[in-house]
């Protein structure tokens, strides 16, 4: 469960960027990217989230998880293909001679806020 | 109003991990991050190495373990400094704990910083700790499948050594898989084959330690995992 310590350091990330934009009102919807071979699960982020986020600035935060796949590149056939998990194989060929390509970064994509009352 | 952040979650670790590389760029110090499974042999690997490097390089140690001193009082036998890590129930090592951990150590007088990470293939491949090479061990008895099973943490790894080779023959243990695996997660790693209760293999990996050492007291090491 390490994902505990990452939505940590993500609340800790999310209040750093709402105080350094000088913002004001509540934190209504975060955006986060976190590639399919990263190692974390999207679900335990979550998990990880209802547990943390009380009396934090994205308490009550929607949450919107984007999962980019990685790319598997085949030096036999040439293919480029998304691939969700590693198998070590080219998923058109068969062949073991692949490198991979992306899907490893969390990444906080954007914070949204309402607007403060006038 | 949206605030567009396009940043990597645990920026704070990697900052912090760059400011632990920093700190043992200027003292002259390969840092190692050694991580595995609960009883694939880190610690008996890492007595093996010491004995092996004597004369060569100095090193010191940081053990993390969720609980206990029992690593540190056997790296600690062998008159290595050592700096024992408590989790207290996280299942890994972090910079934050790394930079606590080296404040009272003596860096100026090592070489080389082995930190020996929490057992666990999964959480401990999301956080760089400011070492310079990651090395990944598997022992045979855990299966040649576990490359395919937990990608992450041998993806970002600099070297993975295959350990207690020595029951090679009580195993089905296919090395060809493993390696296969390895090359197609990180072609530019180096494997090494050991048994540390025999010492095969040992020599290799302390001589690729060495080499490392020279590469990043030339300043062409220091960056992060691959």
């Amino acid at each position: 469960m390490h994902e505990v310590a990452i939505v940590d350091a993500l609340i800790e990330q999310v209040e750093e960027e709402v105080r350094r934009a000088g913002a004001t009102g509540r934190v209504t919807r975060l955006e986060l990217s976190i590639g399919r071979l990263s190692g974390v699960s999207a679900d335990a982020v979550r998990f990880a989230l209802e547990l943390l986020a009380p009396g934090t600035v994205v308490e009550s935060a929607r949450v919107d998880i984007r999962q980019p796949k990685a790319l598997c590149c085949c030096g036999a056939c040439g293919a480029r293909t998304e691939i969700e998990a590693v198998d070590c194989r080219c998923p058109l060929c068969g062949s073991g001679e692949i490198t991979i390509e992306g899907g490893r970064d969390m990444i906080l994509e954007s914070i949204e806020l309402e607007d403060p009352s006038p | 109003m949206k605030i567009v952040a396009a940043k990597k979650i645990l920026s704070a670790n990697a900052q912090l991990a760059d400011e632990n590389r920093a700190k043992l760029n200027a003292a002259g110090v390969l840092g190692v991050n050694l991580v595995g499974s609960p009883g694939c042999g880190k610690t008996t690997l890492l007595e093996a190495l010491v004995a092996s490097l004597r004369g060569r390089l100095a090193p010191a140690v940081i053990e993390g373990d969720i609980a206990g001193s029992i690593d540190a009082e056997r790296i600690d036998a062998l008159g290595v400094p050592v700096v024992q890590i408590n989790t207290e129930g996280a299942c890994h090592l972090d910079a934050t704990m790394i930079a606590a951990a080296t404040q009272g150590m003596d860096l100026a007088a090592a070489d080389l910083l082995v930190i020996e990470n929490v057992g666990n293939l999964v959480c401990t491949a999301g956080f760089d700790l400011g070492e310079h090479v990651r090395i990944v061990l598997l022992s045979l008895t855990e299966g040649d499948d576990k490359l395919v099973k937990y990608p992450a943490i041998f993806r970002g790894s600099h070297a993975l050594v295959l350990t207690k080779c020595d029951l090679l023959p009580h195993t089905n243990f296919q090395v060809d898989r493993a390696l296969g695996d390895m090359r197609r997660l990180a072609p530019e790693a180096r494997v090494f084959q050991v048994s540390a209760l025999r010492g095969e293999g040992i020599p290799a990996l302390a001589d690729w330690l060495v080499e490392q050492h020279a590469v990043a007291r030339s300043g062409r090491g220091g960056t992060s995992l691959p």
